[in-house]
């Protein structure tokens, strides 16, 4: 590439990204990216006032210790001798069969017991923060939401519209009438297109992660972050939405300047990506979020409940080593310009046909 | 030759299958040449074919040498100012000039002496740095011509320039053409008022219904018509006698006494035997104070050609 293709392609750019960023339709794609925010930031809310009821909540002599030399069978009364007084006490049931549930906190967590018929029948904790839970959360938020709907149709809008928006708006002679390859108009509007959702939903990725972590408390942060990998987890994170942009980028590239129509193939593709744990081993390979889930930091844990055929939509098959996913990634997106360069070559003009 | 003309070769466009131009062969030289025809008749698809916009169903174009289907070495050499009316979005005059020198690939301090240079030949260096959402038709019409010619192009093509612009400016846009002209550019104008066309080309091509009807100098392609005798008029003194000498010759046909008494109006078969024989009669014993031709406009040839319903189209 020489120096002139480089100002050309450094022009086009400049002109694009601010259209991504800017232009007045991007607000579908900024709702798009909020909204697994919303999720975080509620949760993280809840969590927070939770601890806080906890805290105010707390009976001094409660610890875990003492609620793990509880057994089944004891009564109300030796209960009391080991937590002292519930500040939470509920009675249901009829005199026959009469449950009783007393509520203890430690500052952290909610302790449960639960006697029935004056016999203590099973207790349970529950941590106002569980690091371990919410990554879980996280990832299949992360993989089967953020990744497979919002990333998706974020690249469904801003990559299809790249060509067909601006023949619909009547502008793309703009760029077409100047002494410019068309290759290189081609690779300038996909790279802006590329940095405006990597930035939108990079951005909104790291917000979430920020939500999430926000309401662990200092020490499990810090062990989680040095660690547990955590840094490592969220540059993943950060990494995986660019490597989706990409993948998806240029299948949306290539399907806006190929078909008329491109909703449908649009459609099809979020079908073909739904389906891919199903499909066979060779097929599975010719779709994105294959990759993408072989990059993933976090496994899903699958319920033993869970239906066969939805756990193979949920389940990653034969993941591949992360080189060859991301190698993967690059060849399908560099094959998807190269077929959008190719038919930029032989596009036309006809506002009216449009 | 070719290198420094514009050549269709057997070209066919077709919209599916509705035609846009069917089998034009044409080797346009330098100079203004006007592409002349009605609404619907095929200039503009002409000129999309010209400048790589369509690629032809049929056939090959290329200019001065470059084919269309190269555009970066195309356009070097080629401007364009396009009918199409919509520009990118929030761009100020400014902006869309300088935005299409940067994308041609010039550094940026180099775009903006050419931008500034563009917008000044077209007169638009007071609202350059406005936005061109809140152009008249006319300064829009001027800054699409200051980016059409901002990087010094060969070859302008102009698809209906003087749209919308208003008596003075107009005057000055023609002034411009003829500037590019005699620089040895080719200038490719289309336009659907004929008298714009007589003002201002050296050579027509007239188009109907997708097929070029006619091309060349319009005198010349005026005297190709034989259907239609041509017409002069003559300014002289006793205009009866003279009549009834002109009807001594064969190749006059018609002959009538001007409206308003000054003159005749005359139609023959041959020119070329009519301006003989008014040479003859000139030194004789009378007085002829004008001999000039009144249908070889391009309105009439268009008419004659095409139909004058058509041509008024």
């Amino acid at each position: 590439m020489n120096a002139q293709w480089m100002r050309q392609l450094g022009a086009v750019v400049s002109l694009e990204w601010k259209k991504s960023f800017f232009n007045r339709r991007s607000l579908w794609i900024y709702l798009l990216a909020a909204l697994p925010m919303v999720i975080f930031v509620g949760h993280a809310l809840e969590t927070k006032f939770t601890r806080e009821r906890l805290a105010r909540q707390r009976t001094p002599q409660v610890t875990m210790e003492r609620a793990r030399t509880l057994r089944e069978g004891m009564t109300p009364e030796q209960v009391e001798a080991i937590l002292g007084q519930a500040p939470s006490r509920q009675t249901r049931g009829s005199r026959r069969n009469r449950i009783q549930s007393w509520n203890y906190s430690d500052g952290e967590r909610q302790i449960n017991v639960r006697f029935r018929n004056g016999e203590l029948e099973r207790w349970s904790s529950n941590e106002s923060c569980n690091v371990s839970e919410d990554l879980h959360i996280f990832a299949g938020v992360y993989q089967f939401f953020f990744l497979r709907l919002m990333v998706f149709f974020g690249c469904v809008f801003v990559f299809l519209n790249l060509f067909r928006g601006e023949m619909l708006d009547k502008s793309l002679h703009y760029y077409f009438l100047a002494p410019i390859r068309r290759e290189v108009v081609v690779a300038g509007k996909f790279i802006a297109g590329l940095i405006a959702t990597t930035v939108i939903f990079g951005t909104s990725v790291a917000l979430q992660l920020g939500a999430l972590y926000w309401h662990f408390d200092g020490p499990k942060l810090e062990q989680y972050l040095s660690q547990g990998g955590g840094w490592q987890h969220s540059l993943a994170y950060v990494a995986i939405t660019g490597l989706a942009c990409l993948g998806y980028g240029s299948v949306f590239l290539t399907g806006g300047m190929l078909l008329k129509n491109p909703l449908i193939p649009a459609a099809v593709i979020l079908v073909w990506e739904s389906i891919n744990g199903v499909l066979p081993a060779m097929l599975r390979k010719l779709s994105v979020i294959y990759y993408l889930k072989s990059l993933c930091p976090v496994e899903i844990p699958i319920d033993k409940g869970v239906p066969p055929f939805l756990a193979m939509l949920v389940m990653n098959v034969e993941p591949v080593a992360p080189w060859i996913a991301v190698l993967g990634l690059v060849v399908l997106s560099g094959v998807m310009v190269t077929l959008a360069a190719r038919r930029s070559r032989t596009l036309e003009i006809q506002y009216g046909a449009e | 030759m070719s290198d420094s003309r514009i050549v269709f070769e057997n070209v066919s466009k077709f919209y599916g299958e509705v035609l846009g131009v069917n089998r034009v062969s044409l080797s346009i030289p330098p100079g203004i040449t006007s592409l002349v025809g009605p609404n619907g008749s095929g200039k503009t698809t002409l000129m999309n074919l010209m400048t790589g916009l369509l690629r032809p169903t049929r056939g090959s174009v290329s200019v001065c040498g470059v084919p269309t289907s190269d555009p970066e070495n195309l356009f070097k050499l080629m401007g364009y100012c396009t009918q199409f009316d919509s520009y990118p979005k929030g761009f100020t005059g400014y902006d869309f000039v300088h935005s299409f020198l940067r994308l041609a690939g010039y550094e940026a301090r180099e775009a903006e002496r050419l931008a500034w240079a563009a917008i000044e030949r077209v007169g638009m260096q007071d609202a350059a740095k406005r936005k061109v959402a809140g152009y008249s038709k006319g300064m829009r019409q001027r800054i699409k011509l200051a980016q059409a010619v901002s990087h010094d192009p060969r070859v302008l093509i102009l698809d209906e320039p003087l749209n919308g612009l208003d008596p003075l400016v107009r005057a000055e846009t023609i002034a411009l053409f003829r500037d590019f002209a005699t620089e040895g550019r080719h200038l490719l104008i289309s336009s659907h008022v004929l008298h714009e066309v007589d003002i201002i080309s050296d050579q027509v091509i007239l188009m109907s219904s997708g097929y070029v009807v006619a091309e060349g100098q319009i005198k010349a392609v005026r005297e190709e018509i034989e259907d239609h005798p041509m017409q002069i008029l003559i300014r002289c003194d006793r205009p009866q006698r003279l009549a009834s000498r002109l009807f001594e010759h064969d190749h006059v046909v018609e002959v009538k006494v001007h409206a308003d008494g000054q003159g005749l109006l005359v139609k023959t078969r041959s020119a070329d035997q009519f301006y003989l024989m008014m040479n003859r009669i000139a030194t004789g014993d009378f007085r002829i104070d004008t001999v000039a031709p009144v249908d070889d406009d391009v309105n009439s040839v268009y008419g004659y050609l095409i139909g004058a319903e058509e041509a008024t189209r």
